[in-house]
Formats: structure tokens, C-alpha cells, sequence
């Protein structure tokens, strides 16, 4: 085991080692030390995590591929699938995006981390007279372990068991203040909504066991794409659901989309988004912790992984779920009163893009943003809890107002948290920060796809012929990998553009309503932070108390620091880097940058040549001011406090979509009315039929039988056989009786002629025998 | 005429026997079955002494004479007995009629 690999062990396990000891002596070690054994065992894995960021960006490229593949494993199981050996094996992945995303969860944690010890010295941490506060950071290590451990799986197998410990540790979390009702119920809904996006990833896990026979990434990526130039495998087994055939979906379809449904469920995709809202009943610094270093982070960085075993069909069910994610979240955005339900909203949004990214092939762009995401997410999150922590916990906008005097470091950061989702720059200058640069990258991948797609020569060619690179239907495409894998067994970038060439054209909406959704993301940022803290104060017994705490903001300008730093340096390349393998050999496309290097996977630039529109010179012009725009709305209506947006928003359509959004878009209801309904309902039959025919059946069966055996005894044995044989002797006295009886009539005469009949007839009797005998 | 034999001795004794059994059969005087009875145990003295005579040979001996006695020694005593029986009968009843005493009907 390499050194580096080494380090990033320590550095996953450091967390849980602290965990273990705030679980055991945390009461004892009392209220601000364990916050603070915490943040060393989280600084002593930034610390390892420097260490080897340092030591990866010192290599060379042919030391990090041999880092990459001298990589030790501890063989945890080994099973046995149609007689094949699937071991399960712990490796760690050593890659730039193992690195990269170590780096980014730890110094991000570490923030969170000092500013949970500032936020939770001011927050009530009792239950029962009781204090739960080492409990909280037991948590916190729990969930840094999860997360950490999640990204140094090279197994499938053990980022499961990672990500059902992040999805644990979420629902402690959240559910901290346990004893308040909608804590608990949102801790639970977060579970349960994860349970059903895992669900799917298990089922995608077992056809990877199944068919790829193995749960190395790797491996795995390079099985797949085995099966899918031979036609074999997975890519043989057609979709059979309870005997209904499905026609042009192979399985291989089916286990990309079931792997992206665990992402679903932890990304808060569409149609399960509806948890992560309700997850700020948890902490602020928790919201912080789940919303941009951990949890949500987790679900992206699957699809990243898995990228390599999607088809082309997956990636675009992938970027349409993203697509439908950002536009309605973002749109919910605009009219959340609470500060932390906004931020919520538009993480959901920027997670939508995220997927979206992905879909669309913009691999570096979706990680970039994943990343820079991060870092100013955790910056605003962190701000509310300042604001929040200052106003002795209100969390409503509408009764803030004028704050930039009272906090005025959280007030700056937090703007250039704003300006840095709101995609702050000067178009093509390379000037900018944040999200201008990574929301950029996914906008152009989306533009290519839409636009220079065909004019490239690719996009779906069904039924033409059109020379070497004809590739006619699904089955097709992969005919036609063959032969240029056969004809070329190196030529991985031809066979790859073959393959791309197959990628659909995008449609249209695709590309425009992703544009729209750029507008409308620094409009509802900026209407939040204005109304926070500039105009007036609105109410003033709020604005009286409103203070900030070092050890609060401390972090935040670390943040704003990170924020600006790295949306230039170190992330972008590395990822870039890490891009070529991450991507190699898949069957869907991943094109980002310019040539064929580090920078772009197939070959495809972003030039403008072939008369094509360079994609950064077009959204320049599209959406280049898009955060001026949506930031000027937003400071023309809220200038004056509520008064203008309170007029807009009783005209009469906008009356209608507000109350629709301001439900949520009635998902809430929806779900609670036919699935829990539903489910209450099933159960409620179930239990009846239950009750009816099992729980009182039994008993009344017994009862009836019971019944019936007293019945037969009563009148069958008793009355027949008992009675009836007592009777019998009875009645047969009673007959003979009465047979008996006849002569004795009590008069004595007839005695008297019986008397004589009878010894007359004895001796007639005896006179015939006598005769006959002598005769 | 003809010779007296046993056997005119039998029909007689048979006729008493039988008249007295028809009158304590058909009669409902306690007083007339009474009679009846001394007709029946009459009838069978007359054959005990009868068969005494006619079939001992001639030999001195007494045994149907002596049985004849006997019958009417418990003659005496029956009589005085069925009285008894008759008056006590008359006493509960009022009356000597022996259907009405049918008291031990089943």
C-alpha cells in the first residue's frame, strides 16, 4: 500500500475513531471540548488529505497512473455467482477525483465543523435535562467517516455500505432535536425517501453482480463494455416485467437507471426531491454538512462513477430527470419565505444541473460544479445559521431586513455566495467566479448536443449507411464498435466517437429551459439576500438582537476565500484529469474541453470551425449576463421591502402559480395523499381482511367448530346414545309394563279364572306329553 | 241298574270341582266365591276318598280319608278366615261386591 493510499485510510478513519470515543466518554468529556475533539479529528484528516492533494499534484501523469494501479486489496468475501468468483474487495480508488473530492469533503467539514462548535455554544442541546452534545458531533465524525469512506471505495459493493451509512448518519441528524415533532418526521422522511431510491440501486448493484461479475468500478467498466461489443451478457438479456416483453430497452438500460435511482434518492432528484426541504428541520450546520459537502454530493459523484456503465438511453433518462429537477425546484425557489428553505430549493436546482451534466455528458462540467457548488453552498448555509444564530432563531426573510449593519462579514460572504450561484463573471474574459465557470461548462456541453451535434456528423443515424461510421440501430451501433475495435484494437478514440455519433441530438428544450432556469437562480439568490439584509429593518426586535460570533464567521471567509480561490485553481484540471479514465471505454458520451488529452474525450473541440458557433461565444451572448439581470429583477422589486412583490404576486395568473408554488407544486400532497394514503389504505384492506378473516376467522372458526362438536355430542351422543339408552331401558320397562299389566285387572274373579285356565292348560299339557310319549 | 264305579265318583267330584270354579269365577259375592271354594275343595275330598277306595285293592288303609279330613279341617279354617276377609272387604268398601276391591289393578 502506497503512502498516499495509506493517508487517505488514516484519514477515514480517524473520524470513526473519534466517533467511538465521543460515543463512549463524550458526556464526560464535556460541553465545548468534544466539539473541539471533533474538529482535530477532522483537521488531522484535512491535514492527510493536503498531504497527498500536495503530493498528486506534484506527480507526473505516468506516476499517477502507476499510483492508480498499484492498488493493495483486503478481500472481505468472496461469493460465487453461476459458478464465476465474485470477490468482494476493499481497494481504494486513487484517482483525481478521489482526491479532489477527499480534499473538498474535509476542508469543507472543517469549516462546518468549527462553526457547529460556535452554533451549537448558543443552541439548547438538552433532552429531558439531558445534553445530546457530544452526541451531535459524535454524528458529525460519523457522517465525515461515511462520506470520506464513500470516496475511496473502489467497490460498488463498499460505496453501497458508505452510502447507507451517510443515509444513516442524514437521519440522525436531521432528526437531532428528536423530541420536536417535525424533526423526527422529517428525519424519517428523509429514510424512507432514500430507502426507495436505494431500492433501485440494490436492484442495479445485483445486475452489475450478476452480469458484470464483479463489483470493482473498474472492472466492472471494462466487462461491460466487453458484453456490449460481443452483444453478450447483460446486453443479451431483454427486459421481461411479469411476462410483458419490452422492446427497445435492453437490460443494460435497466441497471444504468437503477444504479442512478440510489442517486436519485440521495441528490434529492425529481420525483424524490421532496426530503431534502424538510431536512432543515435538522441543525443549520447539519443542512450545510448534507447540502454541500456529503450527502448530496454523494449521489452526484455515483453517477460520476458510474458513468462508464450507462447506455446511451440511461444518459439521457439521466439528463432528463436533472432537467426536471432544476425547473421546478428553482421556480419553488422563488417564493420560499424561510432563508433556510430558499437555499434549500436552489441546492435542489443546482443538483438538477448537476444530473443534468451528467446526462448530457458534460462529465468534468457536473463535477466542477459539484465542487465549487460546495464550497459557496456551505458558505451560504453556514450564513443562515449566522443569521439565524444572531436573530435568536427567525428564520422568516420577510422579517429581517437592514442586517448588513449588525454582520456585516456574514453579509459580504453571503453575497459572494450569491454572486457565485448567480454565475458572477464578465463573459469571456475569464473573469468570474463559482458557478459561472462550472454552469458554463454544462450549459455548452448541453449547446453542443443541441446544436453543433449534427452538424458534427453524429447524433442517431438510424438507417443510413453513410460509410465506416454508419450505425444503423441500437444493435447497430455496437456491430460497428466491433468492427472498429477489430480493425483497430487501439483505436479506443475512433471507437469511441463511433459510439458518440449513436448519441441522440438533443431537443431543444433541452438546452433553452436549463438557459431560462440561469436567469431565474440569481433572481431568487439575490431576492433572499436583499431582503435579508439591505432595505430596512422590518422587524425591529429582531434587527435589536441581531450580532455575529467569530468562530462563526471565521469559517465563513474560508469559504468565500475557497470559493473564489478554486473556482480557478487545482479543481478543474484535476478532475479534468481524472475525466480520461473515468470516462474511457463507456458507451455513452463525455465531451468537455478541447482535444484529445486530459482537456476532451473525444476529440471534439469547442472551436469554431466547420462553421459551427463556438458553444462559450454563443451562451456569452445567451446568458453571459444572465446574474446582472436576474439580480437587477430582484433588487427592482424587493428595493422597498415587500410592498412591490406583495402587488405582482396578487395579478391575477401569477395569483395561481404562486399558491401552486408555494405548496411545493402539491408534491407534498400528492405523495402524502397516494402513496402514504394509498399505502394506509392497502394496509388499512390488508389489516381488515386480516382482522376479519385471520384474527376473529380463527376464533370463529374454533367457535363454530366448538359448536358443532357440542352439538353432536348434545344430540347425537347425549340424546341418542346417553339419554337414549336410559330411555330405551325406560320405555322397554314402561312396554313390558304395560304388556304386563293387562291381566291384572284387581278383580278377582278373572285371578281366579286365569288361576284355573292356567293350571287346566299345565294339565292338558302334561296329559299330551304323557300320551305322546307313550305313544 | 249299573255298577257305582271310580269313575262315576270321578265325574261327580270333576262336576263340583267345576261348578265351583264357574261360581268363584263368575260370581261378585265374596259370600258365593266363598262357596265356590268349599264346592272346588268338596270335589277334591270326593276324589281323595274316592281313589282311597277303589284303588288300594282292599287293603286297610286310610290315606284319602285322612287327606279328606285335612281338606276340611283347612276348610274350617279358610272359611273362618275368608270371613274375616269378607267382613274387613265389607268395613273399607261398603260392600261385599269383590270387583269393586280393584285396588291392586295395574
Amino acid at each position: 500500500m502506497s503512502g498516499y493510499e495509506t493517508a487517505l485510510c488514516l484519514g477515514v478513519a480517524l473520524p470513526l475513531a473519534m466517533f467511538g470515543v465521543l460515543a463512549f466518554f463524550g458526556a464526560r468529556i464535556g460541553k465545548p471540548a468534544a466539539g473541539w475533539c471533533a474538529v482535530a479529528a477532522v483537521v488531522g484528516s484535512l491535514l492527510l488529505s493536503t498531504y497527498v492533494t500536495l503530493g498528486w499534484l506534484g506527480m507526473s501523469a505516468e506516476q499517477k497512473s502507476a499510483a492508480t494501479s498499484g492498488a493493495h486489496a483486503w478481500e472481505w468475501v468472496a461469493l460465487s455467482v453461476h459458478g464465476v468468483d465474485v470477490p468482494i474487495l476493499f481497494k481504494v480508488k486513487l484517482d483525481a477525483l478521489t482526491v479532489m473530492m477527499y480534499f473538498m469533503v474535509t476542508l469543507v467539514s472543517t469549516c462546518i465543523f468549527v462553526f457547529s462548535v460556535g452554533y451549537m455554544s448558543g443552541h439548547s442541546d438538552e433532552v429531558d435535562g439531558q445534553s445530546k452534545y457530544h452526541r451531535f458531533f459524535a454524528y458529525l465524525c460519523l457522517f465525515e467517516f461515511s462520506m470520506l469512506g464513500l470516496v475511496i471505495s473502489s467497490s460498488l459493493f463498499f460505496l453501497f455500505v458508505f452510502w447507507e451509512l451517510v443515509g444513516l448518519c442524514s437521519y440522525l441528524l436531521i432528526g437531532f432535536y428528536f423530541d420536536k415533532k417535525y424533526a423526527s418526521n422529517a428525519a424519517m422522511k428523509a429514510f424512507i425517501t432514500n430507502r426507495v431510491g436505494d431500492f433501485g440501486f440494490l436492484a442495479g448493484l445485483m445486475l452489475v453482480m450478476f452480469f458484470l461479475h464483479t463489483f470493482d468500478l473498474d472492472q466492472a467498466a471494462e466487462t461491460f463494455k466487453f458484453q456490449a461489443i460481443g452483444g453478450t451478457g447483460i446486453f443479451a438479456a431483454s427486459v421481461n416485467i411479469f411476462g410483458w416483453q419490452v422492446s427497445g430497452m435492453t437490460l443494460a438500460t435497466l441497471m444504468g437507471v437503477g444504479l442512478f435511482c440510489g442517486a436519485m434518492g440521495k441528490s434529492a432528484q425529481f420525483p424524490l426531491q421532496v426530503w431534502l426541504p424538510d431536512a432543515m428541520a435538522g441543525p443549520t450546520p447539519v443542512s450545510a454538512l448534507i447540502h454541500a459537502a456529503t450527502m448530496v454530493a454523494a449521489g452526484v459523484y455515483l453517477v460520476a462513477r458510474i458513468f462508464r456503465l450507462l447506455t446511451p438511453d440511461a444518459q439521457f433518462f439521466i439528463a432528463v430527470i436533472g432537467l426536471i429537477t432544476l425547473t421546478i425546484t428553482a421556480l419553488i425557489a422563488i417564493v420560499q419565505t424561510d432563508i433556510k428553505k430558499v437555499l434549500a430549493y436552489s441546492t435542489l436546482s443546482q443538483l438538477g444541473y448537476m444530473i443534468f451534466g451528467l446526462g448530457v455528458g458534460a462529465w468534468i462540467g457536473a463535477l466542477f460544479h459539484l465542487i465549487t457548488h460546495a464550497f459557496f453552498k456551505a458558505m451560504l448555509f453556514l450564513g443562515s445559521g449566522q443569521v439565524i444564530e444572531g436573530c435568536h432563531h427567525e428564520q422568516d426573510i420577510r422579517k429581517m431586513g437592514g442586517l448588513s449593519k449588525k454582520m456585516p462579514v456574514t453579509c459580504w460572504t453571503f453575497f459572494i455566495g450569491v454572486l457565485a450561484i448567480a454565475g458572477f463573471g464578465i463573459p469571456l474574459a475569464h473573469v468570474g467566479i463559482g458557478g459561472y465557470f462550472s454552469k458554463d461548462e454544462i450549459l455548452a456541453v448541453a449547446y453542443e448536443r443541441t446544436y453543433n451535434w449534427e452538424a458534427r456528423g453524429f447524433g442517431d443515424q438510424v438507417g443510413q449507411p453513410a460509410g465506416e461510421h454508419a450505425l444503423p440501430a441500437h444493435a447497430g451501433m455496437l456491430g460497428a464498435t466491433v468492427r472498429l475495435a477489430s480493425d483497430n484494437p487501439t483505436g479506443a478514440e475512433e471507437r469511441e466517437t463511433a459510439i458518440a455519433r449513436h448519441v441522440p441530438v438533443l431537443p431543444k428544450f433541452m438546452f433553452w429551459i436549463p438557459i431560462i432556469i440561469a436567469y431565474i437562480t440569481p433572481f431568487y439568490m439575490m431576492r433572499c439576500w436583499w431582503l435579508t439584509f439591505m432595505g430596512k429593518p422590518r422587524d425591529h426586535h429582531v434587527y435589536d438582537h441581531a450580532h455575529e460570533s467569530p468562530l462563526m464567521y471565521g469559517p465563513l471567509v474560508v469559504l468565500a476565500i475557497g470559493t473564489v480561490v478554486f473556482s480557478y485553481v487545482m479543481f478543474r484540471d484535476n478532475i479534468a484529469g481524472a475525466g480520461v479514465a473515468a470516462t474511457d471505454a463507456s458507451l455513452v458520451v463525455a465531451i468537455d474541453g478541447g482535444k484529445k488529452t486530459a482537456d476532451n474525450m473525444l476529440g471534439i473541440t469547442h472551436h469554431t470551425g466547420h462553421g459551427l458557433v463556438d458553444p462559450h461565444a454563443a451562451l456569452a451572448g445567451i446568458v453571459g449576463f444572465a446574474w446582472l439581470v436576474g439580480m437587477g429583477i430582484a433588487v427592482l422589486i424587493y428595493r422597498n421591502g415587500l410592498a412591490i412583490a406583495e402587488r405582482i404576486r396578487r395579478i391575477w395568473p401569477l395569483s395561481w402559480i404562486y399558491v401552486a408554488l408555494e405548496q411545493k407544486l402539491f408534491f407534498d400532497h400528492i405523495y402524502d395523499t397516494v402513496l402514504v394514503g394509498g399505502t394506509k389504505w392497502v394496509l388499512a384492506q390488508l389489516s381488515r381482511a386480516f382482522d376479519t378473516y385471520i384474527v376473529d376467522g380463527v376464533p370463529n372458526l374454533l367457535a363454530k367448530v366448538t359448536v358443532g362438536l357440542a352439538n353432536f355430542s348434545g344430540r347425537i351422543v347425549d340424546a341418542g346414545g346417553v339419554d337414549g339408552l336410559i330411555d330405551g331401558f325406560a320405555d322397554t320397562a314402561q312396554a313390558a309394563g304395560a304388556v304386563v299389566r293387562q291381566p291384572q285387572t284387581g278383580r278377582i274373579r278373572n285371578y281366579i279364572l286365569f288361576g284355573t285356565a292356567g293350571a287346566s292348560l299345565v294339565v292338558i299339557a302334561i296329559v299330551l306329553v304323557t300320551y305322546a310319549g307313550a305313544r | 241298574m249299573f255298577d257305582i264305579g271310580l269313575t262315576h265318583y270321578l265325574v261327580v267330584a270333576t262336576l263340583l270341582f267345576v261348578m265351583g270354579v264357574f261360581v268363584m269365577v263368575t260370581k261378585r259375592n265374596a259370600i258365593g266365591i266363598l262357596i265356590g271354594v268349599e264346592m272346588v275343595l268338596n270335589g277334591a275330598s270326593l276324589n281323595l276318598i274316592a281313589f282311597n277306595r277303589y284303588t288300594t285293592g282292599g287293603l286297610p288303609r286310610v290315606d284319602g280319608q285322612v287327606g279328606s279330613l285335612f281338606v276340611i279341617v283347612l276348610a274350617a279354617a279358610e272359611a273362618a278366615l275368608a270371613v274375616a276377609i269378607c267382613m274387613n272387604f265389607y268395613k273399607n268398601l261398603n260392600t261385599v261386591d269383590v270387583d269393586r276391591g280393584d285396588e291392586l289393578a295395574g
